[in-house]
């Protein structure tokens, strides 16, 4: 019963890699895994030892596969990173007009008491107008 | 000097910044043909090193690459591979270069008088 877990997992991790390698050391490593597994080694180091392989597969470029492929890959996800942090960052003033055009006249930042100073000395306007505007009876 | 160094007898070690894992397949290889699992039990008992899979198996794709092994044909589903004739002069030329520096190391502890 744990025997076949192990055999699953290491499978699963198995198709982590690239179809290419899978056709080549696929059936072997899956015998391999299934020999360490009978020796006594913990199925979870092997199937961590065959996702790293996988990791470095993925990551290493090949002979056929320029090194322009790798960069875009890499530049992509950069992209991505930071395109949601962009929208992550912009949320904020976002929500902060939201409120600040919601609440009554009271509420504008002009007309509440001053932010302490620890919060001012960071330096994120939106973020101390919004503090400000509910810092009273908001 | 680096460029020293390069063009010296450690220019020609192209082992040398390989990783060990491969060095030990190599020497692994050097007297007969193995397969994975031979190839992990064989490295446990000749350098108390236990190989991952993954990282025997990318070891090994890096050295089929070099040239420095070849794989033979399967039996069952096994693969064996064998040392080439490249890769023994490459293993030959690397273990010198580890004697050299392991001498100088014995040379220098004995000299310090620890």
């Amino acid at each position: 019963m744990a025997e076949s877990r192990a055999t699953r997992l290491v499978e699963t991790v198995l198709r982590c890699y690239p179809a290419r390698w899978r056709r080549r050391h696929g059936d072997e490593a899956a015998e391999l895994a299934a020999l360490l597994i009978k020796d006594g080694t913990p199925a979870v180091s092997i199937a961590w030892s065959y996702l790293a392989g996988a990791a470095r597969e993925w990551l290493t470029p090949r002979p056929g596969q320029r090194l322009s492929t790798a960069a875009c890959a890499l530049l992509v996800a950069g992209c991505a990173l930071g395109v949601s942090g962009g929208l992550l960052a912009s949320a904020a003033p976002a929500r902060a007009a939201t409120s600040q055009a919601r609440g009554p006249a009271h509420c504008q930042p002009d007309s509440v008491e001053p932010v302490p100073t620890a919060v001012r000395a960071i330096g994120h306007p939106q973020v101390i107008i919004r503090e400000a505007g509910h810092g009273r009876s908001c | 000097m680096t460029v020293g160094k390069r063009d010296g007898k450690a220019g020609q070690d192209v082992l040398r910044r390989i990783g060990e894992a491969s060095v030990l397949i190599l020497i692994s290889l050097a007297d007969e043909p193995r397969h994975g699992y031979a190839l992990i039990q064989d490295i446990k008992e000749l350098a108390d090193v236990e190989l991952g899979p993954g990282t025997l198996y990318g070891a090994l794709d890096r050295l089929e690459r070099f040239g420095l092994i070849e794989s033979l044909p399967a039996k069952d589903r096994r693969h064996p591979y064998q040392i080439t004739a490249p890769g023994a002069a490459a293993l030959r030329v690397h273990l010198d270069s580890l004697e050299r520096v392991s001498a100088a190391g014995r040379l220098r502890l004995q000299l310090g008088g620890i």
